[in-house]
This record gives C-alpha cells, structure tokens and sequence, in this order.
C-alpha cells in the first residue's frame, strides 16, 4: 500500500510540475488550448492525488493528516482542489498559472519530509483529529488560493495596458470579489479548526486553549483575515489594502504551519 | 458619553485594536512564558531580561494590559452591536418591503422588456410577490436571504460571548493538577475531597511508544461520606463530584526502602520529583530526581534511557542535609545507598498518573459562543441578501431592478446573464 503510495507521489509530483510548465506556457504564448490542457492535467493529478492520501491511510491505518509530510501533502490536495473549483466556477484559467507553482511548492516541500508511519500518540487518538485537521486543510487551501488570487490583483496592476491581461485576467472588482468569496471560505473553516482544537484540547487536557504557539499563531492569522474582512467595508481600502492583508494572512498561514514547529515547539510540535 | 461609544464602536478603532492585538500576539508567543530572570538573562541579555519582566511579557496572556486590551475589544464589540442594532432592525424590515423599493425606484442592475416570471426563476428568487405601485401600476417583488443582513452582528456577539465565557470560567472555574501511583490517596486543592488512583495502565506498543494511558479513579467526600469510582483515559475525561478529570500525563516512581543499623525504618512510594524526609532524622532528606527505565550513561550528557520499557531501572537521587546539598547520584536496579547508620534502595518502579482537575461553570457559555460565531460567518458569507422587483410600465412591456448586498460585480453578472436570457434589454446597453 505505501509502496503504491511513493510511487504514485512521484508521478503526482511530476504532474505539478508539468501542469505548471503548461500554465506558464499558457501565459507566454497566450493560447487557450494550452490553459485547457494544464487545466485537464490539473484534474487528472488532483485525482492521482486523492489515490495517493487514499493508499496513506490504508497503509498507516488512520487519517493521513498528522504529520509534516502527511499534512503538506493534504494542503496541496487542499490548494489544488479549490483552486479548480474557482478556476471553473469564475470561468479563469490565469487562476492555475499562479496556483501550481504553489501546489508544486507544497509538494515540493512534501516530498523532503520523512515518509516513516508512526504509531500516534495518546493524545492524538481522538475522533475530532480528522474534524480539525481537515477544517485545517480545506481553511489552508482556500487561503492559498486568497493569497494567489490577491497576487494576481496587485499584478494585474502593473499589467494593465497588456492586451491578455485584459481579456483572461477578470476586472478588479472582481478579482477583489473573488479573493474574498476565497478567504470567506478559508475564515470559515479556520473557525471550524480553532473551534474543533479547542474542544478536543479540553477533552485531551482539560483546558480549551492554553496559548500554545500553534494555537497563538491561528489567532494571529484569524485576526489578520478578520482586519481583511473589516477593510473591505471601508471605502478606500478596499481592493489593494485588503488584497495585502490577504497576503499576509498567508504568510501567517505558512509561519503557523512551518514556521510554528521550526521555531516555536510546543503541544502541536508533532503536527 | 455618544461620542465614546461610536468612537469605540468604531471601525478605524476596532481595525487598530485587532492590529495591536495580533502584533501583541505574536511578540509573546516568541518569548519562552514563565521563564525566571535569570534564565531570561541567558537567553536574551540582562537588560532585555529586564525589560521583559518589567513588561510582563512572561506571563503576556494573563498580564493586566492584555485583559485590559481583550476588555477593550469586548467593549468594542458590544458598543459596535448595540450601535448598530436600530439601523440593522430599520434595514432588515425594510429590505423586503416592495414600497420602499417602489419609493427609490433603483438598484444595482436594471433591465427591462422581458419576462420578469423567468428571470425570478434564473436568479434563483422565491416566489413573486404581486403587488402595486403607489402610481397604480402592476408589480412584482421577491427579496431572499434577509437573515444575511445579521451575519456581523451574530458573529460580533457571539465572538463576546466566547470571551465572556473564557473570562468567567477562568475568574470563577477551579483547577488542579494532581499525581499519585496506584494505591495512593491524595486530597483534591481545598476541595476537601479525597483521590485515591486504583489502578494506572500505561499502555505500551512492541516499540515502547504509548499507546494509551489509564487510571481507575475512586473520589471521597470525608465529611458526606460517600464515594464516587470513574475511570478517565487520555481524550476520554471522566465527571466525579462535579469536577472533571483528565489524564493529563505520566511519570515514574519507585518504593523508597530505609534501613536503619540494618532493622526496616520506613518505606514510602515516591514520585520522581518527591522529596523524603528521613522518619527520625528530618533534617536528612532524599530527593527522587529521575528514574531512568532503559539506563544508560550517555558521555557529556549524563544519564539517559534507550526506551520506555524498565529493561535496566536507574534511579537519580540527591541527599540533603539541613537544606545543603551532601550529594547525587545514579542507583542501578537494587544498589544502595549508605549514609551513615543509615541504607536507602529504590525498588518496585511503577507508573504514576499525572491528572488535570477541573471545575468550570462557563464551558456551556463559550460553546454557545463558538456555536454563534459560526452561524455568523455562514450568515455574513453564505446568506447574500438580494431583492429583485418588477415593474410594469404604461407600454405593458416589464422594467425590473435588483440589488445584493454582498453580492457585488458577481451578482451584476449574474443579473445581466439572467435579464439576457429572460429577453430583457440591459438598461445602459
């Protein structure tokens, strides 16, 4: 089963990278069957993809969400997913010119993580695992879509004059719009995570929050994406402030992700 | 006293309040909490050490800027909705009432020539209303998701009743950490109740990992004379007297054997970390260190385990006399320790439970908090109210306008596709 699983990552990995060779190419020579084609890729990796969290948690006999690379390669699953729904639900290829680069980085970072499974600790036996590691991942994903989609904002402001900017890249307003359907998704299930941590937290440990790094670090993120959500409502700094905000909030994402185990260790230092 | 309250309630505040709060946040969670100033001092310096400590930035989370600062956000939460709540009232009734369309005769999208019945039906409206305009002519009104109009409100109060909620029970709620080996009865804070651990299972795997911890728990009340037995286990807390229990961790301890000119003089069960007094000598004092199950001596940094498993037990010791430090030292499995007339072996090493205890009023409160919260978002982001009316001018021929509220450039382009296909004329066009 994990045998399976390595070699079906290998070609998921191949397969980002392909997919973002072809977006680039997209955007480079400006025709469309190429974007239709990354976009087929696209859909046909996310599907390798799902086979290969399915073969994990078969082989691991549990949900594949508690480690590095176990949860890097779920938020790629994540990114990977939302992203197509946007690219087909808002009709915008350009979408996964930006986004594979940032699934292919995932992965990337996926692929340099210890693939051992390992038996889980006590604390980590609970059913609200797959609930609050997934709310986690879907919350993630949205967010990287928000992030991409707040670039390609700030980008489409330099780009105006060019002609394919023009007709496959939407107007501001909606770019704005979209960005923000994105981390309305991403706010809410980020919510879902923090509320799900907390209630499994006091179950584990009799205490719902105890401002572990990890958990600090959610806040700080839920408040980033909260000043986003605030911003939009105010006349003026709508659009490239909030589109910021929508960066830093990623960054945010990434530091609680990354950043928070590398530097800061505390009880969600095995995640 | 006005002017205070919109100017708490405001958004410029409520925007630099968040600021503050995430920065503050994020500053704190770098620096180690509860560290001492000299361990500050090694760590950063003796004037940053200092300025931490002065700042309170030790203990950030329950300093008294930082309640004062979750104060403040509560205050702004709460003017924010009692502010709003007229207006919010005003809009809502007023959002589905066709007249007040009829009065301002706009929207975002407007359109007209075609059949008003499809596009109700395209744009995903309930059913039409019909009614007349104050002119007297023929109309139609539908208006969906007024409940979206709240989405903020909802979220607002229930993020105040969340920490409302958190303030209360960490105000009023007990807690306690207890640890005991199996048989040993301790008493519960000032609670006036009695533990007693019957039994603690720590379930190892073929590696030694954990697989789960057990304890059987037996709770006294002396003064009623009752009893009350749980078993509690990781993720799996048990409720006994009102108080909750957790198993929170584990840890060694050993029976502590003392000779005296070779007759028995006591023997106590010891957790790592417990000091003994010697019965007829108090002044002399066993302090339990560590124990190491799989002992090994790793060279320049000291005594170590291979496993969980108790396959070579070691214990550290220290031995005081009148609070001065005589000496330390590692006992292998059944070698003793001589102190004049007297001998002190470890034997019998066991698992003791390390437990949470905790009584807290408010959980129901920050539950229903977080329950309110979400209800707010999936209002605030997935309830887009929109209202959509239908007019029939003096040609017979129909004019309709819409409006979204949170539905922006996305529900324009909707409404535009839908007038299209409904054999509407975009108006502008």
């Amino acid at each position: 089963m994990l045998q399976a699983e390595n070699v079906l990552f290998t070609i998921v990995l191949i397969g980002y990278f392909a997919a973002t060779i072809l977006n680039f190419a997209f955007v480079i020579l400006k025709k469309e069957k190429i974007a239709k084609a990354a976009l087929i890729l696209q859909t046909a990796i996310l599907v390798l993809h799902t086979a290969v969290l399915v073969l994990r948690g078969l082989g691991a006999k549990r949900w594949p969400m508690t480690n590095q690379y176990e949860f890097a390669v779920s938020f790629a699953w994540a990114l990977c997913l939302v992203s197509l729904i946007f690219i087909r639900k808002y009709k915008f290829p350009v979408l996964g010119a930006f986004a594979t680069p940032l699934i292919l980085l995932m992965i990337g970072y996926a692929s340099m993580q210890s693939r051992e499974v390992r038996e889980l600790m006590p604390s980590l036996r609970s059913s609200w695992l797959a609930f609050h590691v997934s709310t986690a991942i879907i919350g993630y994903g949205a967010f990287g879509v928000a992030f991409v989609l707040s670039l390609i904002f700030l980008f489409r402001d330099r780009m105006r004059e060019d002609g394919f900017w023009g007709q496959h890249v939407p107007q501001p307003e909606k770019l704005d719009m979209i960005s923000y359907r994105s981390v309305s998704l991403g706010m809410l299930f980020l919510t879902l995570t923090i509320l799900t941590g907390a209630i499994w937290a006091e179950q584990a440990w009799g205490s719902y929050w105890s401002w572990d790094p990890k958990e600090t670090w959610s806040l700080v993120t839920w408040i980033i994406y909260a000043i986003y959500l605030h911003l939009r409502l105010r006349r003026g700094w709508k659009g490239k402030a909030a589109a910021w905000f929508a960066v830093i909030g990623f960054i945010c994402v990434i530091f609680t992700y990354i950043g928070v185990n590398t530097f800061l260790p505390g009880i969600h230092s095995y995640a | 006293m006005k002017k205070i309250g919109r100017f708490l309630s405001s958004m410029p505040f409520a925007i630099g309040l968040l600021v503050l709060l995430a920065a503050i946040c994020a500053v704190s969670s770098t620096i180690t909490q509860g560290l001492s100033y000299e361990a500050y001092a090694a760590q950063y310096g003796e004037r940053t050490a200092g300025l931490i400590l002065a700042l309170r930035l030790d203990d950030a989370f329950h300093s008294w800027w930082f309640i004062g600062l979750s104060a403040v956000l509560c205050l702004n939460l709460l003017c924010c909705n009692l502010i709003r709540l007229p207006s919010l009232l005003r809009r809502s009734k007023a959002f589905s009432d066709a007249q007040r369309w009829f009065a301002s005769r706009g929207g975002e999208a407007e359109a007209h020539g075609g059949d008003p019945g499809k596009l109700f039906k395209a744009l995903g409206m309930p059913e039409a209303k019909e009614t007349t305009t104050p002119e007297g002519r023929k109309a139609l009104f539908s208006a969906r998701h007024r409940a979206g109009l709240w989405g903020a409100w909802v979220c607002h109060l229930g993020i105040l009743l969340l920490i409302l909620g958190f303030a209360l029970g960490q105000m009023t709620g007990q807690q306690f950490t207890l640890y005991a080996l199996p048989g040993q009865t301790k008493p519960l804070g000032d609670t006036g109740l009695q533990v007693t651990v019957n039994d603690f299972r720590a379930e190892l795997r073929e590696d030694g990992s954990a697989e789960q911890f057990t304890a059987d728990l037996t709770v006294t009340d002396p003064a009623a004379d009752t009893t009350e037995n749980g078993t509690v286990s990781v993720n799996a807390p048990a409720t006994l007297y009102g108080y909750k229990f957790f198993q929170n961790s584990y840890g060694w301890g050993a029976d502590v054997r003392i000779t005296k000119d070779g007759e028995p003089l006591q023997t106590e069960a010891l957790c790592a970390g417990d000091f003994l007094p010697v019965k007829d000598k108090t002044e002399l004092v066993i302090y339990f260190q560590a124990f190491y199950p799989d002992y090994i001596m790793i060279e320049g940094s000291g005594p170590s385990t291979q496993s969980m498993l108790p396959r070579n037990p070691a214990y550290l010791y220290q031995v005081y006399y009148l609070k001065q430090l005589l000496g330390m030292n590692v006992l292998e499995g059944s070698e003793k320790l001589t102190i004049d007339e007297y001998a002190v072996t470890f034997e019998n090493p066991r698992n003791y439970t390390l437990l949470a205890v905790k009584r807290d009023h408010f959980t129901w409160l920050v539950l229903i908090g977080g329950v309110i919260t979400l209800m707010g978002l999936v209002l605030a982001f997935y309830l887009r109210p929109a209202a959509v009316c239908a007019v029939q001018e003096e040609d017979g021929r129909w004019r309709v306008y819409a409006q979204s509220v949170k539905g922006g450039i996305l529900f324009r382009e909707n409404f535009e596709k839908a007038a299209k296909d409904s054999g509407f004329e975009l108006t502008g066009e």
